[in-house]
């Protein structure tokens, strides 16, 4: 099971809707695929037509592997499954307590679905807040969506100073760039020569296109309803190159 | 994703319509495209799997592979295996227990597709009241497709129910719905099914003759049988041969060579001379270019064993022998491949068919040609035997190596004549002689195989650059001949055991009385 988390500090860049093409994508090649939807805003439920609510309340998620199965719901498509967000995250700061609490690591939470999931995708909020470091630790790639602006390479920087300093492996982060419009003189900058401390900055990048608000509207992934969209395409290559990341081999 | 799906028998010669139109009147329905997907079971040229009860199939599905496993008939837990693709060979996989249960049935036998079942599935899910789907259900109608030039077949068709996580009352409902149609559930019985269509015989493929060789027909014809049986198994073989990751293939195929080669030169007096010696000639040629091959296939399968004899750090020194087993073994492969894709090898099989299987006698007849076969049976047997118990006893513990090695060959001629010819004889009988001469063949065998094998680090040796690597074969070898010698030592009670006195009388009671009864 590999666990790809979708993480920026900045609101607003794009991350759910990455989560939530990468996984329905990741769920076409046949991989049994779950989507957690972090936010306590829910916007990943919303677009798979989940309700945001998790019987019994966040709480039910920490008591072992059975509460996890009865929060899991099918999406529409095959072999993707969404653990829903749950409003009441908030009040308990549920954020919290998952980095502090050992046994409310997420780490630890997935473990019992190792065996049913190829991949599970974390659709995170945006925070600086500490259980972010739950999420650096169970996850295999930290995809970082990055808008070509300075203000958000300042941002990516951050994140990369924290990594650093905290000794995590800087390798699991996979920088991107995301709502890029080419008709910018800096995006087009950028993108074409990625600044040094962007190494592994992926090739394929995410335009900024009207479809992908269209996701909102039709509540369903990119992919199934505009496959053919110049959007849609770049999802799909940039999904290639990540699973060329996670099995180098392959 | 599918858990407990449900999977329901339609009566084959209805059209879904009647009851699409029914269901629709009952639940809020979408339908979705009509998808073509394929159901592949590997299994292993001679069916290993099959016949074991396992099973190992790939579903594709658009760009997705889903693989499954099945360990055995009563074990109806199929599982899905975390693989991309179904592996060549038990051995293509890392250490797992799937690796271990598989290579428990197929050894070292190589993964085929062999049956492939084409779905065409309509897809329809249904919605609750936010337009979510909550059940999601297929028609299927299953078809298989026995050759290109023939019509396909309908195996059957079924509908899947499956439910949707976190909607199990949703699903309740549309179970019930069909529940009330009175449709039976389903078996996983596809395979079967496309099995039963094909006329493949899934148990047909050995390498034993079985013949079945009317005593009193003429000689020629019972030859003629015999070598033609031996042709089907060499060219049942060939592809895989050429392919060459299987090494069983080679195996057989060279065996029916050698079986061929010896029904030539030790039944030589029914088939004209020319003939005789024209195939043997192209027989023996074709032997000699699977014996390197053969050889180093044995010899890597041994070097598990003989290296556990040595230290961890000599065994990590022989990466260069490994290099040089893989690479004398692609050269001696392409050599074979190049000679069996040749139009003159082509030519020369199809012409010793036509030559088998015309059936008119030899005119002139031979000396042997026309006696009746079981005659000419006894006769060759009980002279071979005779040979083998007189080379025997002629060795003793400081024979030359030479010696062993003759009496080899001869067991084998004897060994080979008994099973042409085991039709003839009470079954019963007949294989308990065979187990008493197979006794003694595994001793001489072992003893060869350990000569063949030092050999080969011989020329490692000789032509290596390698000081490390050298002196570990030097080792090895050392090792080797130590086998050697104690495989020599069980010789002399092997052989005792096979000309003891009541073995002996058992030939002759078989080969020589049993022609008096007859008369
Ligand atoms: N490539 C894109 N082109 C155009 N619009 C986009 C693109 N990606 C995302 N959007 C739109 O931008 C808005 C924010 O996107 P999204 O919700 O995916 O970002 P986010 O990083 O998850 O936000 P948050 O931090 O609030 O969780 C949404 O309205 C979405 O439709
Ligand atoms: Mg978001």
């Amino acid at each position: 099971m590999k666990v790809i988390a979708i993480y920026n500090i900045k609101g607003g860049v794009g991350k759910t809707a990455t989560a939530v093409n990468l996984s329905y994508l990741a769920s076409l090649d046949g991989a049994n695929t779950l989507i957690w939807d972090l936010d306590p805003q829910g916007a990943a439920s919303y677009y798979f037509r989940i309700k945001a609510k998790v019987k019994g309340g966040a709480q039910k998620l920490v008591e072992g592997k059975q509460g996890l199965e009865d929060a899991i719901k099918g999406t529409d498509y095959e072999n993707l499954d969404l653990l829903p967000a749950d409003f009441s995250y908030r009040d308990m700061d549920f954020y919290v307590e998952l980095t502090k609490k050992p046994e409310m690591h997420l780490n630890k939470l997935l473990k019992p679905l190792s065996g049913e999931y190829d991949y599970v995708f974390l659709d995170c909020p945006p925070s600086i807040s500490t259980a972010s470091e739950s999420v650096f630790d169970a996850a295999d790639v930290l995809l970082v969506p990055t808008i070509p602006t300075t203000l958000s390479l300042r941002t990516y920087k951050q994140i990369k100073k924290f990594f650093k300093q905290e000794h995590y492996d800087s390798m699991k982060i996979l920088p991107f760039f995301a709502m890029v419009d080419m008709r910018k003189q800096m995006h087009r900058l950028i993108v074409e020569y990625p600044p040094s401390f962007m190494p592994g900055v992926l090739d394929s990048y995410i335009p900024y296109a009207s479809e992908v608000e269209r996701m909102g509207i039709n509540r369903a992934p990119l992919g199934h309803f505009s496959a053919h969209s110049r959007a849609a395409i770049c999802y799909k290559s940039m999904w290639d190159e990540i699973k060329s990341h996670l099995y180098p081999t392959a | 994703m599918a858990v407990n799906q449900l999977e329901l028998v339609f009566p084959f010669d209805q059209g879904f319509s009647e009851l699409l139109a029914s269901f629709k009147n009952n639940f809020s329905v979408n339908f979705q495209a009509e998808t073509v997907n394929y159901r592949v079971f590997y299994d292993t040229f001679d069916w290993l799997l099959y016949n074991n009860g396992s099973a190992l199939e790939a579903h594709e599905e658009g760009p997705s592979r889903r693989i499954y496993w099945r360990a055995d008939k009563d074990g109806d837990l199929k599982i899905q295996l975390g693989l991309r693709q179904v592996p060549q060979l038990a051995s293509d996989l890392a250490e797992c227990e799937f690796r271990r249960q598989l290579k428990s049935v197929i050894s070292v036998r190589e993964l085929l597709p062999r049956i492939k079942i084409k779905i065409k599935r309509l897809p329809l899910v249904v919605l609750d009241k936010n337009k979510k789907v909550v059940v999601r259900l297929s028609f299927d109608e299953h078809w298989y497709f026995p050759s290109k030039t023939r019509a396909g077949v309908v195996l059957g068709k079924r509908i899947t129910i499956k439910p949707v996580k976190g909607y199990e009352d949703e699903h309740n409902q549309v179970v019930e719905f069909f529940r009330s149609l009175q449709l039976h559930e389903a078996r996983d019985n596809m395979q079967k099914l496309a099995l039963a269509e094909s006329g493949i015989s899934t148990t047909e493929y050995t390498t034993k003759l079985n013949l079945l060789l009317e005593a009193e027909i003429p000689a020629e014809q019972a030859l003629k049988q015999v070598l033609l049986r031996l042709l089907d198994i060499m060219q049942q073989n060939s592809a895989g041969s050429i392919r060459g990751r299987d090494t069983e293939f080679m195996h057989d195929y060279r065996v029916s060579i050698r079986k061929t080669r010896s029904a030539l030169t030790q039944i030589n007096k029914v088939l004209p001379r020319d003939i005789i010696s024209k195939y043997n000639k192209f027989f023996s040629g074709l032997g000699k270019l699977t014996n390197p091959v053969r050889d180093l296939d044995v010899f890597q399968i041994k070097l598990e064993s003989y290296q556990r004899g040595l230290s961890k750090t000599a065994q990590e020194r022989l990466q260069p022998l490994r290099d040089y087993l893989a690479q004398s073994r692609a050269e001696a492969q392409k050599e074979f491949v190049n000679t069996l894709k040749s139009a003159e090898y082509r030519q020369r099989i199809k012409e010793w068919r036509e030559y088998l299987e015309n059936p008119e006698p030899t005119d002139p007849p031979l000396e042997d040609t026309r006696k009746e076969i079981y005659k000419l049976a006894d006769e060759l047997i009980w002279n071979m035997y005779q040979l083998a118990l007189e080379e025997g006893s002629a060795i003793t513990d400081d024979t030359e190596a030479e010696a062993l090695h003759e009496l080899r060959k001869t067991c084998k001629k004897l060994r080979y004549l008994m099973e042409f010819f085991q039709s003839l004889y009470p079954a019963n009988k007949i294989s308990e002689l065979i187990q008493a001469l197979k006794g003694l063949q595994d001793n001489l065998g072992e003893y060869n195989d350990l000569y063949v094998h030092g050999g080969i680090l011989e020329i490692f040796i000789k032509q290596s650059s390698d000081t490390d690597a050298k002196k570990a074969c030097k080792q090895m070898i050392k090792l080797i001949e130590r086998r050697q010698t104690k495989t020599r030592r069980r010789f002399a009670e092997r052989f005792a055991s096979f000309s003891s006195a009541g073995i002996q009388q058992e030939f002759k009671d078989l080969f020589v009385e049993s022609q008096k009864e007859r008369l």
